[in-house]
């Protein structure tokens, strides 16, 4: 019962991280390494409003993530539009961004324990004979809702039929009128906004450290390379994968394991299918 | 008249810019104690903070009397960011080797923080013959070990602070307590993956049963792991009343309210526990750090009257860094300038071997204790009583406070066990 409960609260924990990550290079092709660093930003932009400046904390929540979204679009727009296409260069790219804002967090002294969220409900209940406290049963479901209204947005709306046009097939979506620049500076955006709905889940159940960015890269990476890059489905199995063989490890081999399972799980990916789980776009590309 | 006022001018000017050769030309060259830190982490800038404030005072009351000389410290930190997870070791070993190359340090004091850049560094120290004190962070007792296995080359090492089997010791006396008092016997270990934590489990494991406890587990963490969930709920599964924690990184306050949240019937016992030694500890776990006890090392760390210097030092901290004292380095590294500057004045020379000589006949009553180096060790000697040696300090977080809970002699409350444990 307990790595049922706990596998699926660290497998909607590790969707939640990397579906930002998948969005945005689904749709623009773009491999978002300062995706880390949105993660942290929104962390540290909701503590402040809600410490410093006295906003009540859904409105800081709202606003947190407005600042997330356009901080990912201002990033497109000056930086990556200029380098798209080239993989090296937008990771570099990238890559310094997140660098910047990460280090530039720990030179401004955000160190230490004094930022954290509170959680949205205290206290805990019994599943069985495993307890859970409220704030991750509520992650769980707000995860699970959430990507169910990604689901809708992409397949009933306008917009997100646009973006799922891009995903599928750029040159055909710019021949239905579809304008790539645009998609690929929204795709950011929304990535930014999600990335910081998993921060606003995860944060409250530890401290917001610089470290974490770090850490949500990684697994963001380890995910959607099993998942198979660019496919949101792949990243949600993948992480299914990964969060419950983790909880596994901790239970049978032990805890300094865990992080070894990402990374092995990436080995394994490359080794025996590069494309991932639901890569098919590189598939093609690999039988050609 | 325009000529005279030329030569007023010019008369003026040059007396000014004598006088300020004049100052420059006799005075001496500070003394230079360089700080390889991880300033990012508490163990970093509480050892740069407890340095600072010493170097201030003594720069304030004039300086160090080098053989008649007055000359002052000036402190020079490079971050090493040895505690940070994934940074290696070489990192520290490039800060030190800058602070002695570049920085022209003529004292190393502070850390590097973690024991393996601790001990890496110490051929570094040797080969350029510079002492250093360690006052923060380095538990591991394979350093002063080191030291007395090869003293000719490693004679510059010291360390002014307590280590793991010392702590150890601590913890078994507190854990015997806790059984005869409360019939606590089977203790869960959760130990961070760096050398001195898991070197502390092993030995906190085996000490721990010979004298009759039942170790349910031990579960050890990667640096930087926020999800403890599976460890605590295997510690309730095995009928856990002790959880002993060594974990220095800030994520441990996430493994302590996971605990509260939980309700895991286990006392949380820690050492090196950095995120709940600090003050702000109670804020970050909105108050779920109840209960928690943490070995902070050293007295002063905590508020105690283990000596009359202990609360100076304290409430000098306090208003100069406009906080308490946050992490078991604060009073270490406070007294470390101190003592090395009562050596170089007993040396009367700053040359290394001389100020090695005098620091082994150290002899002070300090911040935590009487405070004297092991000759061959160079390990700072510990008791019980502050009168005889330095004194460690356990705390308990009750009731949103540090309460000093251990040992006897500078004792301020006593052992509390959460309500859920009573069922």
């Amino acid at each position: 019962m307990e790595i049922l409960v706990y596998g699926t609260i660290n497998s909607v924990s590790l969707a939640l991280m990397a579906l930002g990550f998948a969005m945005v290079y689904g749709i623009s092709r773009i491999p978002n390494f300062a995706h880390g660093a949105l993660y942290i930003v929104c962390g540290f932009v909701t503590w402040t409003l809600l410490n410093q400046v006295g906003v009540p904390y859904f409105l800081a929540i709202i606003l947190a993530l407005c600042i997330n979204g356009i901080l990912g679009v201002l990033m497109y727009r000056f930086v990556l539009i200029r380098v798209r296409g080239m993989n090296i260069s937008e990771i570099i790219a990238s890559y310094a961004i997140g660098l910047a804002i990460l280090e530039g967090f720990r030179y401004g002294g955000f160190k230490g324990l004094s930022y954290t969220l509170p959680v949205f409900m205290q206290g805990s209940m019994m599943i069985g004979s495993v307890p859970v406290d409220y704030h991750r049963l509520l992650m769980m479901v707000i995860g699970i809702l959430f990507v169910g209204l990604l689901w809708l947005f992409t397949h009933y709306t306008k917009l997100g039929l646009a973006l799922q046009g891009m995903a599928q097939d750029e040159k055909a979506a710019l021949m239905l009128g579809i304008d790539s620049d645009l998609m690929a500076m929204l795709a950011m955006g929304f990535g930014a906004i999600l990335t910081g709905v998993a921060a606003i889940l995860i944060l409250p159940l530890g401290n917001i450290v610089v470290e974490s960015g770090y850490h949500v890269l990684i697994m963001s990476i380890a995910v959607c390379i099993v998942g198979g890059l660019g496919s949101w489905v792949g990243a949600i199995i993948a992480a299914f994968i990964i969060g419950y063989a983790q909880i596994l490890t901790v239970v049978w081999l032990g805890s300094h394991f865990q992080m070894v399972v990402a990374i092995m799980a990436i080995v394994l990916t490359l080794i025996l299918k590069p494309s991932g789980l639901f890569g098919q776009q590189k598939e093609l590309e690999e039988r050609v | 008249m325009n000529k005279n006022k030329l030569k007023i001018t010019l008369v003026c000017i040059a007396s000014v810019l004598f006088c300020l050769w004049g100052s420059n030309a006799f005075a001496d060259k500070p003394i230079i104690l360089g700080a390889p830190l991880s300033t990012a982490y508490v163990y970093g800038w509480d050892a740069e903070r407890g340095i600072k404030l010493a170097v201030d005072e003594i720069n304030a009351a004039g300086g160090v009397n080098v053989a008649g000389k007055k000359r002052k410290f000036q402190v020079e930190v490079i971050d090493t960011r040895d505690l940070e997870p994934g940074v290696p070791v070489s990192e520290a070993l490039m800060a030190v080797e800058r602070l002695i190359l570049n920085k022209n340090a003529d004292f190393i004091l502070g850390g590097p923080n973690r024991s393996e850049a601790a001990l890496a560094a110490m051929s570094l120290l040797s080969k350029y013959k510079k002492i250093s004190i360690v006052t923060s962070g380095v538990l591991t007792p394979k350093y002063h070990k080191m030291v007395e296995k090869q003293y000719d080359k490693f004679k510059y090492c010291f360390r002014i602070h307590g280590e793991a089997v010392h702590l150890v010791g601590e913890m078994i006396t507190n854990f015997m307590d806790l059984k005869k008092k409360h019939g606590l016997n089977k203790i869960f270990i959760i130990a961070q993956d760096v050398s001195h934590a898991r070197g502390a489990a092993k030995v906190i494991a085996k000490v721990a049963g010979k004298k009759g406890f039942e170790i349910t587990g031990t579960e050890l963490f990667p640096t930087g792991s926020s999800d403890f969930s599976m460890a605590l709920l295997k510690a309730k599964s095995t009928g856990t009343q002790i959880i002993n924690i060594w974990m220095d990184m800030p994520e441990s306050a996430i493994l302590l309210k996971q605990w509260y949240d939980l309700k895991i019937p286990a006392l949380p016992f820690g050492s090196t526990l950095a995120a709940a030694e600090q003050p702000g500890f109670w804020k970050a776990t909105d108050g779920k750090g109840q209960y928690t006890l943490c070995n902070v090392v050293n007295a002063g760390n905590a508020p105690s009257d283990a000596t009359e210097w202990t609360m100076k030092f304290y409430n000098a901290y306090t208003e100069k860094w406009g906080i308490e004292p946050e992490g078991l380095g604060s009073s270490s590294s406070y007294m470390s300038v101190y003592v090395l500057k009562d050596a170089i004045e007993r040396a009367g020379t700053l040359d290394s071997d001389k100020v090695v000589a005098e620091l082994e006949k150290t002899d002070v009553m300090g911040v935590y204790g009487r405070l004297r180096f092991d000759p061959k060790s160079h390990q700072v000697i510990f008791a019980d009583n502050p009168e005889d040696g330095a004194v460690g300090s356990i705390l308990q977080w009750q009731d949103g406070k540090r309460v000093v809970v251990f040992p006897k002699s500078i004792a301020k409350g006593s052992i509390q066990l959460p309500p859920w444990m009573n069922k």
